[in-house]
């Protein structure tokens, strides 16, 4: 018997007005032991059908169908009480944001210490000792359980919230999207020790997430859901291997590789259906380019499929179909000439020549009066970064490494402290002289959230003619204008959007209005700082071919600023990648990603998730986290967590082009020859090491 | 920053306003184009020269930078100095009635704010039901209607009306208790205390139940509190901790509202003829006493910036976040 099973929930919120059926007839089911996946794009109805297990629907949602059986045990009917007693001592939950997740005025400790003793009659000396162990087990220090939440970084709270789940050592853990918002050495990390953890303590878990490459890592078996459907049902190696639905063909063509830089990136079009009725036919054939009129007759049952289940009428023709999927054709998408990646073609745009931008840390007054030294935070420190027309370089790195401070201060939203930018060969400092119009008309910003980013009050019309009124223009020509742009970025036709409030638009449209709202200017140079990380893949895609295609068109230069290496390649020319406010590493993208040399760079790269269930890929085990950027030790940055570091990198700072070959730089003493012998399996031994300690300290007490 | 670092910091702050705030009192008084003894001359009781002389007596005649700065040694060791029209010193004027002030307003501003803010939780935590709303409108009319008319409503309905209390002052007339414990510690003062004490937990209460209801509501849907109630505890439980989250707008508003105490109940006092500083002030500005006014004055200035001081630390101490930044 399963452990979990779930049987034609229909689960439905009220809302003014409709009800919105968020998961439709959804079954599956999982054993003992065993890693289940539940992959969609946000609205699918994965993280409420998460909820209903636990049995923490919002108010308005109701399981109106079926049954949740856990251990032979129907969930539905319990009453409240029971349901307190099945939380976290059968089920733990692992929260999406781990950053909004802990009580912020409850230390960490008494908060997993409260969950143990809601559970079980133990004292608080007791409850403490577990608290240590399972903060031990997830790789925190035991002394901090004193510490509040704000004390820790984001992967570390991802860290005490996993400790949290395992204190009473359940036997089913959800985890809803529990690396979203986390860098991927990160995510690395947290994936390993979750896994290594929950095959320790031998429960079953539940992965809910959109990154289909975590999945394809992880779980043995998975569900596709889209619309409130499950599109596609089986073992996650088949379902990889050979997928029989077109939703899921287009997920995975949709998600990009980060050694995939010579193909366009696919996307979905389309946008959700609308769940105000229960579907009446397939979900996905508005989207879908094989839909026929047969699809329109219901959604499609889940049949068996080449070894898993599938919800379409045409899987006899999945071999087929992945094939015409593979070609942007099929999708709509204009096909784009293979363009020469070769970077540095046209004039440059801009250059940056030693930029710095230092932030001064407050001290104390006795210091201030003493006229001692302040500390200074080196958010960007001697930049050097050219940018030609038609380019796009894209700029790497994790959170806090100053790639956006970057952007903010080539884009002027902030000051520089130190060094020079050029814009076309002319100072900053000239343009910005008597008024920003003209640098403003030559450089803009597209920021990471649409939701933010755009005046909920303004309509698209307006919105994206502001620059344009700015800089003083006539009417016609604002109008004229303004609906050029609209359509040329994908929003056609423009009447349809004009007089749209951003609440109206979804995600990726409110991203293309920002994106318009940047190019009615015609400005020479884009800087884009994580434009589609709040998107979906399917959307995301969108938003890069958008981008790539400008750039190629109009001969506009971009800086495109991403923590996702895997876009990056597939949209950069040149790419640099960024340590505690350095440059490690640039060069032509096809270079650094398949030759990188600074181990930071490989380090990166390798900690990308792979979709393709054949290969076997090492984590990257990289230890510790970024040092303080308060107090950097002196030579290079990076020499504290780097396997190859030795005495030369310990003493001075290596120059950027210390490895250099052509345009490749890296600023490394010992470049990378092999990735794997080098840094994986050091990584790896070095952490073997550290736990061969706790265990012999252990032995010792 | 460390708390102790946080702590010196607002209170040399705290110091510092005070420094402006008497110095303005004693500018602004200063700056009066008369001052109380040239009425004297004006009404034909004293000569000039007595004038001067009498001037020459409180310390009138000296430079004013003189006087500024005995004025301020004087604030230090809290010499007021001596009333104009009482002829006693302003401290035995001002104290009993700033003691009377607060054993009235103190006692009904901690109870309302607990029992309100209580009730403005689990009004945020069962958003839309009866009680939520039947509170809201109860605690804003008696928000909106100002203190002196709820006040007069409580006298006719149970002095007057029903008989049951008695209608103005804190004391029989006929009894003459000595001490602070004879005066407070008795029926007689428990009876008179009861309406003025009524009206004052009615005012306040729909701000402490709107700010509570609030912020309660605003944490409802966060993240950790559904991982509270994933980790299996009760409503109530939850309620506790949403509670919690909540403080910090409810403790700043008590401390700012404890600071500005002796401003809105002059009404009260005179509506109940409580014998408080509300009322010592009135009668002191009516018979133009500087002296008392100064000292009444200063007393509620220092009254504000105390009560900002403990807000911001207890700031600091509810939200441990607070301490991270420099605030």
């Amino acid at each position: 018997m399963s452990l979990l099973e779930v049987n034609d929930v229909k689960i439905a919120y009220r809302m003014p007005g409709d009800d919105v059926h968020a998961v439709n007839d959804v079954s599956f089911s999982i054993d003992e032991g065993d890693n289940y996946g539940l992959v969609g794009e946000s609205g699918c109805g994965k993280s409420t059908l998460a909820k209903s297990v636990l049995g923490l629907l919002d108010d308005n949602g109701e399981v109106r169908e079926g049954s949740i059986e856990f251990d032979g045990r129907e969930l539905l009917e319990l009453s409240e009480r029971d349901w307190q007693s099945v939380r976290w001592e059968d089920i733990a939950y692992i929260p999406q944001s781990a950053m909004d997740s802990l009580d912020p005025v409850m230390t960490v400790g008494a908060q997993i210490r409260q969950a143990i003793r809601k559970h079980r009659d133990v004292s608080k000396a007791a409850a403490n000792e577990r608290v240590a162990e399972v903060f031990e087990m997830v790789g925190l220090d035991p002394d901090r359980t004193g510490d509040y939440p704000h004390q820790f970084s984001g992967g570390m709270r991802q860290r005490v919230t996993i400790a949290m789940a395992l204190a009473l050592d359940p036997d089913l853990l959800i985890a809803d999207e529990p690396t979203t918002g986390l860098d991927v050495i990160v995510q690395d990390k947290i994936m390993d020790k979750l896994i290594e953890i929950q095959e320790e303590i031998d429960s079953s878990l539940l992965m809910i997430t959109h990154d289909v490459g975590v999945v394809a890592e992880t779980c043995d078996e998975m569900s596709v859901l889209y619309g409130g459907k499950v599109m596609e049902q089986g073992e996650t190696d088949r379902i990889f291997r050979s997928p029989t639905n077109p939703y899921t063909i287009g997920l995975k063509n949709a998600f990009p590789e980060v050694d995939e830089f010579d193909e366009q990136a696919i996307s979905i079009p389309g946008s959700l259906p609308d769940l105000t009725e229960e579907p009446t036919g397939c979900v996905f054939r508005n989207r879908c380019p094989f839909a026929t009129e047969r699809c329109e007759d219901g959604h499609p049952p889940l049949d068996e499929a080449g070894g898993q289940l599938s919800a379409c009428y045409y899987t006899d023709r999945a071999d087929e179909l992945r094939e015409e999927a593979a070609d942007p054709a099929t999708w709509g998408i204009d096909v784009r000439d293979e363009r020469d990646r070769s970077g540095g073609v046209g004039d440059t745009i801009l250059e940056t020549r030693g930029l710095e931008k230092w932030f001064k840390q407050p001290q104390g007054i006795l210091e201030d009066l003493r006229g001692a030294e302040p500390d200074y935070v080196k958010a960007v420190n001697s930049v050097d970064l050219s940018v030609h027309e038609g380019e796009i370089v894209g700029v790497a790195g994790e959170s806090g490494c100053g790639k956006s401070t970057l952007a903010e201060v080539i884009a002027a939203l902030q000051e520089r402290t130190g060094g020079e930018i050029l814009i076309e060969g002319t100072p900053v400092d000239d343009l910005l002289g008597e008024s920003t119009k003209e640098f403003r008309s030559r450089v803009q910003f597209i920021f990471q959230d649409p939701f933010d980013s755009l005046n909920p009050r303004q309509r698209v019309r307006a919105a994206v003619g502001e620059p344009l009124k700015i800089q003083g223009h006539d009417p016609e020509t604002i109008d004229r204008r303004v609906r050029e742009t609209i359509e040329d970025v994908g929003l056609k036709p423009a009447e349809k959007y004009l007089d749209q409030l951003p609440t109206q638009l979804s995600g990726g449209e409110r991203q293309r209005v920002a994106i318009a709202q940047a190019l009615v200017l015609e400005p020479t140079l884009l800087i884009c700082d994580e434009p589609a990380s709040m998107l979906d893949v399917s959307l995301k895609a969108n938003i890069l071919n958008i981008l790539r295609e400008k750039a190629d068109e109009r001969d506009i230069g971009i800086v495109y600023i991403s923590h996702d290496l895997a876009s990056l390649t597939q949209i950069a020319d040149r790419l640099a990648v960024m340590y505690l406010g350095r440059i490690a590493e640039i060069g032509a993208t096809e270079d650094v990603v398949t030759a990188p040399k600074h181990p930071y760079t490989a380090s990166l790269l390798s900690a990308s998730p792979k979709t393709d269930p054949d290969v076997d890929r090492q984590r990257v085990l990289l230890p510790g986290e970024p040092p303080n950027p308060v107090n950097l030790p002196e030579g290079c940055n990076f020499a504290p967590r780097c396997p190859k570091a030795d005495e030369t990198c310990r003493g001075e700072e290596p120059a950027r082009a210390t490895f250099a070959d052509d345009d490749h730089e890296a600023a490394c003493y010992h470049p990378v020859e092999d990735v794997e012998s080098e840094l994986l399996e050091r990584y790896a031994a070095a952490r073997e090491e550290e736990v061969g300690e706790i265990v012999e300290s252990e032995l010792t007490l | 920053m460390s708390f102790r670092r946080f702590l010196i910091k607002r209170t040399a702050i705290a110091a510092l306003l005070t420094l402006i705030a008497v110095s303005v009192i004693f500018a602004t008084l200063r700056l009066l184009p008369a001052d109380p003894f040239s009425a004297l001359v004006a009404s034909g009781s004293l000569t000039p020269a007595e004038v001067e002389q009498i001037r020459a007596m409180y310390g009138l005649d000296d430079p004013i930078y003189v006087q500024y700065f005995r004025y301020i040694q004087n604030l230090f060791t809290f010499e007021f100095g001596i009333s104009l029209t009482q002829q006693r010193p302003v401290g035995e004027i001002i104290v009993p009635a700033l003691v009377n002030t607060l054993v009235l307003l103190l006692p009904a501003l901690v109870v309302t704010a607990i029992v309100s803010s209580l009730a403005g939780m689990y009004a945020g935590w069962n958003r839309g039901s009866w009680f939520e709303q039947s509170s809201i409108v109860v605690t804003t009319v008696f928000r909106a209607v100002p203190i002196f008319v709820t006040g007069i409503f409580l006298l006719i309905i149970f002095s007057y009306g029903l008989g049951w209390l008695p209608a103005f002052g804190m004391r029989s007339p006929l009894a003459n208790p000595q001490g602070y414990v004879a005066t407070f510690a008795s029926v007689d003062f428990l009876k008179h205390y009861i309406l003025p004490f009524t009206a004052t937990v009615l005012f306040y209460s729909g701000d402490f139940l709107m700010l509570a209801r609030n912020s309660v509501v605003e944490r409802k849907g966060s993240e950790f509190l559904m991982l509270h109630r994933a980790k299996g505890l009760s409503e109530m439980e939850q309620l506790g901790r949403a509670g919690r989250n909540s403080l910090l707008p409810l403790v700043t508003y008590f401390a700012l509202r404890t600071g500005m105490l002796f401003q809105g109940v002059i009404t009260l006092e005179v509506v109940f003829a409580w014998p408080g500083i509300g009322r010592a002030l009135v009668q002191a500005i009516l018979n133009q006493d500087y002296p008392t006014v100064q000292a009444a004055v200063f007393i509620m200035a220092l009254a504000v910036i105390v009560m900002n001081l403990t807000a911001d630390l207890a700031y600091a101490k509810l939200d441990p976040t607070v301490e991270a930044g420099d605030v």
